[in-house]
């Protein structure tokens, strides 16, 4: 096993809906794609984030294009309107998600 | 006699959007329809702030310089327009483009005024009806909320823009018309697809395809290879990146491309990291008009810039409608200095520090105020990694963002001015960029919730340049 960063192995967007930030995790590859359904759970983006994220992380997997969607709820301090962070809309989200790492064989 | 295809161009993907790439397919007759999207979920907000200050504004003012830009191309070349610029006031924005497009000479444009999502007025009808307009977020009744309501504008569909279309419209101007609805009320009005009634799964699975053919368009370049970590590092050009086109058939399904004379890229990557862009759960994206399930989804790159696009099936439309209220919560007001090497983690920490002792001291209420390092933290806030001890130590800069919430006028000023002593008493070498940093701004914040949708009576009216 080798520690890998996801951003080897996926890509990432993410956007908000008022406190609502959602993230895009999209596999590189159909192989990784099995990686990241195993390996990135709601349970372990939450933690990643820390506090940024105060509600629960919900996790939708999307086989057709190899990609989980992360609905992280009272993500975004309130919603864009009213945040005082510097990333309002959770644009940001994503670059932060493609920085965890995870255990891949190798 | 109906085309046996149909070309739609997302024109722009929020307010203040550069038109260049719209110019380029108007000016190349690259489509039939220019769809403008210009309202974000906080652009109401953004409106509503000058409306404000004018009772006359509370639109998308960019559209003035469409009027003078785009427009007139793409009527000439028979493209017609559908926006849902005229944000909080469809109808003044309609009367300055109708003026705008007759100073230059053009006569006989229809332009179609989409009116009845502003339910501000009515809003206390329906809490004497029984609605207790309940936060979709935190679940609240909106009677536990104090602040001063500011706007209320209901997320309509697409029948009104079918609607102005089957009635000849060149331009629409509407206002809170779900964004991917502007794409399906072309379809609906090209292809005669069913919208109500006794709905066939057939019928509803073209209403999806339709919608999502409209979140793939709403957002301009960012299904054509803009903001993408897809594509990175973007072999493309993207100082003139191309807008995607979609070529949409009777069956919904689409061909996405872009102009061969632009840069950009369409490819099954940047397809799909547009599709999952502020979606939810993909089997049940919801709009006024139907249920789209995404999860059968196919995405084939069939040439270069060239992306085949099907099986998006629907269920039927929700009973309710999203409205989403404005309320006036107070102000916010931030500052950034800079601090270099030797000591700039120290020096901005201890920065941070002398500021919260001065702000502690003032006879005014600071409701909350946050302090980041830029270099450090601005960005992930808690969740960023502090870099090792050497590294921090010599760093060769870190910017500081104070930033606070208050609910008067005065704090914001006030709280600002007592810490400019700093630059001669603070830590050494403190650096503020004159301009920097904005004291009072307004904060509203939004209160989502959903209404029956009896409700909700739009109305398209039809005025001509």
């Amino acid at each position: 096993m080798k520690k890998t960063k996801l951003i080897e192995i996926a890509s990432a967007r993410s956007g908000d809906k008022n406190n609502v930030c959602n993230i895009g995790l999209m596999a590189k590859s159909p192989e990784f794609y099995a990686v990241l359904k195993e390996k990135v759970t709601s349970e372990k983006v939450k933690e990643h984030f820390k506090d940024l994220i105060k509600g629960p992380v919900i996790r939708h997997e999307w086989d057709a294009i190899e990609s989980l969607n992360f609905i992280c709820n009272q993500a975004l301090d309130g919603g864009a309107s009213r945040s005082l962070r510097m990333d309002t809309l959770g644009k940001n989200f994503s670059s932060h998600l493609l920085r965890m790492e995870i255990e891949i064989e190798g | 006699m109906t085309k046996y295809s149909i070309k739609i161009a997302g024109a722009q993907g929020f307010y203040g959007d550069s038109p260049r790439a719209a110019i380029q397919i108007a000016k190349e007759k690259g489509a039939d329809y220019l769809v403008i999207d210009s309202l974000a979920e906080l652009t109401l907000s953004i409106l509503q702030k000058d409306k404000l200050t004018d009772e006359k504004l509370g639109y998308a003012r960019d559209i003035e310089l469409m009027a003078s830009t785009l427009f007139p191309i793409a009527f000439k070349n028979g493209i017609k327009i559908v926006t849902n610029s005229g944000g909080l006031n469809p109808e003044v924005a309609a009367k300055k483009v109708a003026a705008l497009l007759e100073k230059q000479g053009i006569k006989g444009i229809k332009i179609a005024v989409i009116t009845g999502d502003n339910l501000l007025p009515q809003l206390g009808e329906m809490q004497q009806a029984g609605l207790v307009l309940e936060n979709m977020d935190n679940c609240l009744p909106l009677s536990s909320s104090s602040f001063e309501i500011t706007h209320a504008n209901v997320y309509t569909g697409a029948h009104t823009i079918a609607e102005a279309l089957d009635k000849g419209a060149d331009l629409i101007l509407a206002g809170r018309v779900a964004d991917p609805c502007l794409t399906l009320g072309i379809l609906i009005h090209h292809f005669k697809w069913k919208l109500e009634g006794n709905l066939e799964q057939h019928d509803l699975d073209k209403l999806a395809s339709g919608i999502a053919v409209g979140h793939l368009l709403e957002c301009g370049g960012q299904a054509s290879g803009g903001n993408s970590y897809a594509e990175w590092p973007m072999d493309y050009s993207i100082s003139n990146l191309g807008y995607p086109i979609a070529e949409v058939f009777e069956d919904g399904s689409a061909i996405f491309s872009k102009l061969e004379s632009q840069g950009g890229k369409v490819s099954r990557n940047t397809i799909r990291e547009q599709l999952i862009y502020e979606i939810h759960d993909p089997a049940n994206y919801i709009t006024p008009d139907v249920i789209v399930d995404f999860t059968a989804v196919k995405i084939e790159e069939i040439a270069a810039n060239k992306v085949r696009f099907s099986s998006i099936k629907g269920k039927p439309r929700p009973d309710k409608l999203k409205l989403s209220i404005g309320l006036m919560e107070g102000y916010m007001s931030d500052q950034f200095m800079f601090f270099s090497w030797p000591y700039a983690f120290e020096k901005a920490n201890r920065f941070i520090e002398t500021v919260k002792e001065i702000w502690a001291k003032l006879p005014v209420k600071i409701e909350r105020a946050e302090f980041s390092l830029i270099g450090i933290n601005g960005i992930h806030g808690s969740a960023a990694p502090l870099p090792a001890k050497e590294v921090l130590d010599e760093m060769n800069e870190i910017g500081v963002r104070l930033v606070i919430k208050h609910n008067d006028l005065r704090t914001g000023k006030m709280a600002m001015q007592s810490i400019i002593c700093l630059g001669l008493n603070g830590p050494p070498g403190l650096i503020g960029i004159p301009g920097w940093g904005k004291t009072d701004r307004l904060m509203l914040s939004l209160w989502p919730t959903l209404i029956p949708r009896e409700w909700v009576k739009e109305k398209v009216e039809i005025i001509e340049s």
